[in-house]
């Protein structure tokens, strides 16, 4: 029997937290649209809105104020605009509308990954999502023409299966927020990488079963270095002295020594599975020969 | 501290936005006398001496008229995309280095530097400008689509292929410098190119893609299809009028003076000047005649763009994408693994 760590979450949080989830749950499940595009009673929509809104404030019961007030604030604008943007994404009647507010999402993304020290991460973001996907995406709706609304937009496949993991989803993020969560006037796991390692110590019950090892390292060690920010992936300096290293060593250059150190085989797997997609495209997008019907046949 | 910090950074914005908004004015000038040349005209030569008030009188003109909103555009998207055109075509210049940027910036008052540059130390400076720069499509496709008007349409579609094809070799093409300077910062770039040659003498090929690539990007001619006029009436701006319009032309004109700028640093050293400007001269007559020295440069590339407008004809659009896909792009994988096969092995 695994014993419980000390910063698991207080039962009172707990509790407040599932009740938030199952709420949500629930109004989700109410609002969104019949299988088979039936039209749902008025009184179903407030009720779903209401248990959905009591989610919500359910889950802002937990708001800290934040700590700086500049990043705190930009934190909230792209944070809030992301969010927006998500439910707009999927709410909106016109596709195109949709895919904008798509790229408003990833944007917002891109600008709290900033925040986070993540430049290239931003970057490759917008380039790949915002700059080639999304315009594809574009480029196809607006070739597409919409004739009237057609009834597989306005109904939902399977309503219960998607709330179910979706909220599950949201479930184990708040678990996870909840024991990362430091108490008013604590230190700030920003601050301190340590003890960020610490206290994501719950999440790995699994990983204790193997004896607290990873391979040849603790599992301390392993985890330290999973919370490092790409400021701080410096290729050139001791692991174990990574924590205190020089900010002004380049981001790009770390995160590349670390993807081809440490993440190695992921790189070269993901470079395989793109050359075999892009094999794949161009022998589907190879052009098939027109069937002629032959003016005559030598066996006839 | 951080107060006047973020005080400067302001004040920064806001010359980089006055100064280059009055540049594209001036270059709408100079666009329209290099068209006059070309032609064996005079051009404008009415609005004061040589015409040099005429961009004033454009843009009240572009100002002054009347803005009409057709009653079949969607009006949210087609109110919206002149300003995704000229937002995104500014917020490219956040961080490109104008002058002296670091340890051979000058001095201010109290011993902190000037950097000649808005947001000084962004470590992946050319993947932002790059970032930005594929944002830019948005405006000319959401005209196109939000204006309801089959030119208008084919436009939009014609441009989000073109650009997405070209951003490809555009791309590929600067790896090349990359990899020689080890760095995406375009500051260490330009030193790199300051102590040793210019990118165009170790970069040939990688300087002719940017540069083809670069006018696509721009949708200059010879691959304005988003607006060819004998096929098109103006593309995917045929319902705009007075500023809205003016604001694509904005636009178009930040985005030649930002491919300019990124080719002068790129491939031609930046401020540097071989025996005559070195990362060592520091205090503000340096500073000034940098930024001076890099200023000719990009005005020089610049009538090199305007100088092409009037000699090579448009592209046929199926000979548009063959170009990108069939030579481009190869060319720029076969450059990059060749500069990547010589720096390792020349380098290690």
């Amino acid at each position: 029997m695994i014993e419980m760590p000390d910063n698991f979450p207080a039962i009172s949080d707990l509790f407040r937290a599932i009740l938030a989830i199952v709420c949500g749950a629930i109004g989700t499940y109410l609002l969104l649209p019949h299988p088979h595009g039936r039209i749902k009673a008025r009184n179903v929509h407030i009720l779903g809105v209401g248990l959905t809104a009591l989610g919500l404030v359910l889950l802002a019961s937990f708001w800290n104020a934040p700590a700086s007030l500049i990043s705190g604030f930009f934190f909230y604008l792209f944070g809030l605009s992301a969010l927006g943007g998500a439910v707009l994404t999927v709410t909106s009647r016109n596709p195109v509308y949709s895919a904008l507010w798509f790229a408003a999402v990833v944007l917002s993304t891109a600008g709290l990954f900033l925040l986070a020290g993540a430049q290239f991460l931003a970057a490759g973001t917008i380039i790949v999502y915002a700059g080639a996907i999304i315009v594809t995406f574009l480029f196809v709706i607006m070739l597409a023409q919409m004739e009237g609304k057609a009834r597989y937009d306005r109904s939902s496949r399977s309503p219960a299966a998607a709330t179910f993991t979706s909220y599950l989803l949201l479930w184990s993020l708040v678990f996870a927020v909840l024991c990362l969560r430091v108490p008013v006037g604590g230190v700030s796991p920003a601050t301190n990488q340590a003890s960020l390692a610490n206290r994501l110590r719950p999440t790995t019950y699994l990983l204790d079963i193997y004896g607290g090892q990873m391979g040849s390292r603790s599992i301390n060690s392993v985890l330290r270095e999973s919370v490092r920010p790409t400021a701080l992936l410096d290729p050139r300096k001791d692991r174990s002295k990574v924590a205190d290293a020089d900010p002004t060593i380049p981001h790009v250059a770390g995160l590349g020594a670390t993807m081809f150190t440490d993440h190695l085989i992921t790189v070269e797997l993901s470079g395989i599975l793109l050359f075999v997609a892009l094999v794949g495209a161009i022998a589907i997008a190879q052009p098939k020969k027109p069937i002629r019907p032959t003016i005559a046949t030598p066996s006839a | 501290m951080t107060f006047w910090a973020i005080c400067l950074i302001v004040l920064k914005i806001g010359v980089v936005v006055g100064v280059s908004q009055g540049a594209v004015a001036y270059l709408i000038l100079v666009e329209r006398k290099v068209a006059a040349y070309a032609q064996d005209r005079i051009g404008p030569n009415r609005a004061g001496p040589f015409g040099l008030l005429q961009p004033l009188a454009d843009g009240a003109k572009m100002i002054l008229k009347e803005d009409v909103i057709p009653s079949y555009v969607d009006k949210p998207l087609y109110i919206l995309a002149p300003a995704i055109a000229i937002i995104a075509a500014m917020i490219g210049f956040a961080v490109v280095p104008f002058g002296p940027v670091g340890a051979t910036a000058p001095d201010f008052l109290d011993g902190s530097r000037i950097d000649f540059q808005i947001a000084p130390g962004i470590d992946i400076g050319i993947l932002y400008v790059f970032a930005i720069g594929s944002l830019g499509v948005y405006g000319v496709v959401l005209a196109g689509w939000a204006s309801n008007n089959k030119y208008s349409f084919l436009g939009g579609i014609r441009s989000s292929a073109q650009l997405i094809s070209y951003e490809i070799p555009l791309g590929m093409s600067i790896l090349g410098m990359v990899l020689l300077t080890g760095s995406l910062d375009l500051n260490s770039i330009i030193n790199w190119q300051d102590s040793h040659v210019w990118g165009i003498v170790v970069q040939p090929i990688g300087f002719l893609l940017f540069l083809i690539s670069g006018f696509a990007e721009t949708n200059r001619l010879p691959f304005d299809l988003p607006e060819s006029e004998q096929e098109l009436v103006g593309g995917f701006h045929t319902e705009y009028s007075a500023m809205k319009f003016g604001m694509f032309f904005l636009g178009e004109y930040l985005h030649v003076i930002t491919v300019s700028y990124l080719i002068v640093i790129l491939f031609f050293g930046g401020w540097d000047i071989p025996f005559l400007l070195d990362q060592t001269q520091t205090g503000w007559f340096w500073a000034f005649m940098k930024a001076s020295v890099m200023l000719g440069k990009v005005g020089m590339l610049v009538f090199f763009i305007m100088w092409v407008r009037w000699t090579l004809p448009r592209f046929r659009y199926d000979t548009l994408m063959e170009l990108a896909w069939k030579s481009l792009i190869p060319l720029a994988i076969v450059n990059f693994i060749a500069t990547a096969a010589i720096v390792q092995l020349v380098y290690s």
